[in-house]
C-alpha cells in the first residue's frame, strides 16, 4: 500500500516537473528571441573572425559543413530558390535542406517553431498577410538590425508590407499579385481580345459565351476560406469595396460588398469550383475560359494556350477605375531563433541579388525588381512580366491585422455557404459581419 | 509495507510493470491531463498567454454552428463508413475464405489500398476524379453518364470522401474478419451439414456467433480511426463546400491549430475524445459480454 503511495507521489512529482519544464511562459521565449536579435546586432559589429565563429550553430565547429534548413512555400516559389542554392552551398561550405509546404502548413510550421529557444529554420518564406501576426509575436528577426537594407531596384510598393516603421523584417522575393487568367481561344471565340476585357461586364460576357459553347466560363477555387476570399477580392475591389475600414473594422455587409457578391454569384454560375491545379489546367486546355490566379501558377509564353492580364478595374465602361491587383507577394525572412543568423542573412542577400533573380525567370520566377521585369531581353520571351510589373507597382495588400487567418476562416466559410446556395447573399454576409465584429472587438 | 514485502510476487509484479506504467503515464495520461488543463485556458501558442478562462472555450464550441455541423458530419460519416467497411469486409472475407485457388493472390490484392498512406490515397483520388484529366470523368463522359464536380458540389462531396475512406479501409475489416474466420472450428460446419443446415443457416448459427467478437472489435477500431478522419478532408475539400464535409478534426485544425488558439483546440479535442469513448463504449460493452 505504501509503495503505491510512494509511486503516486513520484508520478505526481515527475508530472509537475515536466509541466513546469514544458510550460515556460511567453516572456521567456520572447526574451530569448529578443536576445537573439541583440546577438545578431553585436555580431554585425564584430570582427571577421568573430563573425565566422558565429556563422556556425551550436555543436558545429568552424570549417565544418554547416547544415541549413529552409521552410518555403511549395511549387514554383520554392523551386526557383532551390535552383539557385548549389552555387551558394559551394561558396559557403554548407548543405541546405528545403522543406516545401502548403500555404497552411507553412504558416503553422513557422509559428510552431517560433517558441523554441533555437529554431529549426534558417530562412522562411512568409505571406504578407501573416506579417502583423509574426512581427507582433517576435517570430521574425529584424533585418535592419542585422545590416540589411533595400536597394532602389526593388519595386517600392512591394516593400511596404515588409517593414514595421523603418525596420525591415522581410524581403519581397516572388512578385505574386492577382491576375486574370484567360484561355486565348475562348476569349477570341467570345469576340474579344484579352486587352479588351477591361470591365467586369466584359469578363461576364466572355464567361457566358464560353458556357454557351459547353465549357466552364469561370473556374475558381472553392475549398478553404483563404482561397475563396483571395479569388473574390479583385472582384470586390473593382466594386469599390473592401473587407475592413480604416480602423480595421469589418465591412463585409456593405452595399459594395453585396453588389460584388451578387456579381460573383453570376460569374461562378458560368463555371465550377476546382482545385488550384485544375483551375490552371482548365484554362490551359480550354475547358474553362477565365479564372482569377497568380503568376506563380502559370508561365505563359508566346505559344501557350493561356495567358494572363490585370483583373478588370471597373464594373462598367465609364465607371470608376479601382486598383484591383491584390498582393500575394511571397517574402523571405529570417526567424528570430534561426540557428545560423549570419549565414542566413548572406543567403537572403544572395537570393535577393538582381543577377540571381534574373536567372530565376526561366524557371518561373517573378522578381519584384525593375531590372528584371523591364529587361528587354526577358520581355521578348516573357512578355507577361510587363503586366506583372504594372500590377506590382500599384497592388493592394490584404489587411495587416494579426487576426487575418481567423478573419478569412469566418468570411470564407460564410461566402462558401452563399456560393453553395445554403444561405442568401444578405444572410451570409450579415452573419459574417456579426462574427467578424466579435472577432475584431 | 510489511504485507508488501511479505508478498514477494507482488513486488516482482510491480517492478516488472513499472516501466510500462511510467511510459503510459508520460506518453498517454500526461498529455491528456495537459490537454484538459489547456482547454480551460485561452492559450495562444504564439502569444504565450495562458489565462484561466473557465468553461468559455466549451461554451464557444457548442455555440458555434460550424462545430455543431462538424460533430453531426463526423458522427454520420463514422456510422455509415464503419457499417459499410465491416459489411464489405465480412463479405470479402467470406468470399476469399471460400476460394479454393488463388486465395493468397486475392488476399494480397485486397490489402493493397490499406497499405497506402491516407495522403497518397487522397491525391490519387483527386487525380482520378479531376474534372480535367481524371480517368473517372473521362470514362463517365465516354459512356454517357453524368459527370459531377465531385469534391466541390454539396450533393456529392460528402459521398465522395465517404467512398474513398471505405475503399481504403475495407481491407482492414477484411483482414480482421478473415483471421477470425480461421478460428471457427471446422467440425461445427460438418455437424451442421450432417443435420441438413443450408449455407445461410450455417452462416447465421455458426459463423456469426463465432466471429461476433471479431466484428465488434473491428467496428470499434474503425470507429476510433474514422472519428479522427482528417487528411482526406483537408486535402480534398478543406471541409467545404459550405462546411458539408467538415469533421471535428478539420474544424479543430481550421479554427484552433491554424489560428494558434490551442486552448480552444484543446477543448475541441476533449469533446472529440469523449464522443469517441461513448461511441466505442458500445462496442467494448458488446465485446466484453
Amino acid at each position: 500500500m505504501k509503495l503505491k503511495k510512494i509511486g503516486s507521489v513520484v508520478t505526481c512529482a515527475v508530472m509537475a516537473v515536466s509541466l513546469a519544464a514544458c510550460g515556460g511562459d511567453g516572456n521567456a521565449s520572447e526574451s530569448v528571441q529578443t536576445g537573439n536579435v541583440q546577438t545578431q546586432t553585436d555580431e554585425a559589429q564584430a570582427d571577421s573572425t568573430q563573425k565566422e565563429e558565429n556563422t556556425v550553430g551550436a555543436g558545429e565547429e568552424a570549417g565544418e559543413t554547416v547544415n541549413m534548413t529552409l521552410i518555403l512555400r511549395g511549387g514554383t516559389y520554392a523551386d526557383v530558390i532551390k535552383e539557385a542554392l548549389p552555387e551558394f552551398e559551394e561558396a559557403h561550405n554548407c548543405k541546405i535542406e528545403v522543406l516545401d509546404m502548403t500555404f497552411d502548413d507553412l504558416h503553422t510550421g513557422i509559428a510552431l517553431d517560433a517558441a523554441n529557444e533555437e529554431g529549426t529554420y534558417d530562412l522562411c518564406m512568409v505571406d504578407g498577410s501573416w506579417m502583423a501576426e509574426f512581427t507582433e509575436n517576435n517570430v521574425l528577426a529584424n533585418l535592419s538590425a542585422m545590416g540589411y537594407s533595400f536597394d532602389d531596384d526593388i519595386i517600392p510598393n512591394t516593400t511596404s508590407i515588409c517593414k514595421v516603421g523603418e525596420d525591415i523584417y522581410l524581403a519581397p522575393y516572388f512578385g505574386n499579385v492577382t491576375v486574370m487568367l484567360y484561355n486565348k481561344a475562348a476569349v477570341e471565340a467570345a469576340g474579344y481580345q484579352p486587352e479588351d476585357i477591361t470591365t467586369l461586364s466584359d469578363m461576364l460576357a466572355v464567361a457566358k459565351k464560353a458556357q454557351e459553347s459547353g465549357a466552364n466560363g469561370f473556374a475558381y477555387r472553392g475549398d478553404t476560406g483563404d482561397n475563396i476570399v483571395s479569388d473574390f477580392l479583385p472582384i470586390l475591389l473593382a466594386h469599390g469595396g473592401w473587407v475592413v475600414d480604416d480602423n480595421n473594422q469589418p465591412t463585409v455587409n456593405t452595399d459594395e460588398f453585396k453588389a460584388a457578391m451578387n456579381y460573383y454569384m453570376e460569374l461562378i454560375g458560368t463555371g465550377s469550383a476546382m482545385s488550384k491545379d485544375d483551375v490552371t489546367a482548365a484554362v490551359d486546355n480550354g475547358s474553362a475560359a477565365l479564372a482569377i490566379g497568380w503568376p506563380g501558377w502559370y508561365v505563359p509564353t508566346e505559344d501557350s494556350a493561356a495567358g494572363y492580364t490585370v483583373s478588370p478595374a471597373m464594373t462598367e465602361e465609364g465607371g470608376t477605375v479601382y486598383n484591383t491587383s491584390e498582393y500575394g507577394t511571397w517574402c523571405i525572412g529570417i526567424p528570430s531563433n534561426s540557428p545560423h543568423p549570419d549565414l542566413a542573412l548572406e543567403l537572403l542577400e544572395y537570393i535577393m541579388d538582381p543577377e540571381v533573380q534574373l536567372a530565376s525567370i526561366p524557371n518561373g520566377g517573378v522578381p519584384c525588381r525593375y531590372s528584371c521585369l523591364t529587361n528587354e531581353e526577358v520581355l521578348k520571351d516573357y512578355p507577361h512580366l510587363e503586366v506583372v510589373c504594372k500590377a506590382l507597382e500599384n497592388g493592394v495588400y490584404r489587411p495587416t491585422i494579426a487576426e487575418w487567418t481567423e478573419f478569412t476562416n469566418i468570411l470564407g466559410a460564410e461566402m462558401g455557404n452563399i456560393m453553395a446556395g445554403t444561405k442568401s447573399v444578405d444572410d451570409g454576409l450579415n452573419d459574417a459581419q456579426a462574427q467578424l465584429e466579435a472577432l475584431m472587438q | 509495507m510489511k504485507r508488501f514485502y511479505a508478498d514477494g510476487k507482488s513486488l516482482f509484479a510491480y517492478k516488472m510493470t513499472a516501466p510500462t506504467i511510467l511510459i503510459l503515464i508520460v506518453m498517454t495520461i500526461y498529455p491528456i491531463i495537459f490537454t484538459v488543463g489547456y482547454s480551460f485556458t485561452d492559450y495562444n501558442y504564439l502569444k504565450g498567454d495562458k489565462a484561466f478562462c473557465g468553461l468559455s472555450n466549451y461554451a464557444a464550441l457548442f455555440s458555434n454552428a460550424y462545430f455543431r455541423q462538424s460533430v453531426i458530419n463526423t458522427i454520420v460519416f463514422t456510422i455509415i463508413a464503419v457499417a459499410l467497411e465491416v459489411l464489405l469486409g465480412l463479405l470479402l472475407a467470406l468470399f476469399v475464405n471460400g476460394l479454393g485457388w488463388g486465395r493468397k493472390i486475392v488476399r494480397t490484392l485486397i490489402l493493397l489500398p490499406y497499405l497506402l498512406p491516407a495522403v497518397t490515397v487522397a491525391l490519387i483520388w483527386r487525380m482520378m476524379l479531376s474534372p480535367n484529366y481524371g480517368i473517372v470523368t473521362q470514362v463517365f463522359t465516354a459512356i454517357g453518364l453524368p459527370v459531377y464536380n465531385w469534391f466541390y458540389d454539396v450533393k456529392t462531396a460528402f459521398g465522395s470522401i465517404l467512398l474513398i475512406d471505405v475503399w481504403q479501409n475495407v481491407p482492414f475489416a477484411f483482414l480482421l474478419v478473415y483471421a477470425q474466420l480461421q478460428t471457427v472450428p471446422e467440425d461445427q460446419y460438418q455437424a451442421a451439414s450432417i443435420d441438413g443446415a443450408g449455407a445461410l443457416q450455417r452462416f447465421r448459427h455458426i459463423t456469426l456467433p463465432n466471429i461476433g467478437n471479431g466484428l465488434a472489435l473491428c467496428a470499434m477500431l474503425r470507429t476510433i480511426d474514422t472519428f479522427r478522419l482528417f487528411e482526406k478532408v483537408n486535402i480534398l475539400t478543406g471541409g467545404g463546400p459550405a462546411n458539408s464535409t467538415s469533421t471535428i478534426t478539420q474544424f479543430m485544425y481550421t479554427y484552433g491549430i491554424k489560428t494558434m488558439k490551442f486552448g480552444f483546440a484543446s477543448a475541441c479535442a476533449i469533446v472529440m475524445t469523449i464522443l469517441v469513448l461513448v461511441l466505442s463504449g458500445i462496442y467494448i460493452k458488446k465485446a466484453m459480454k
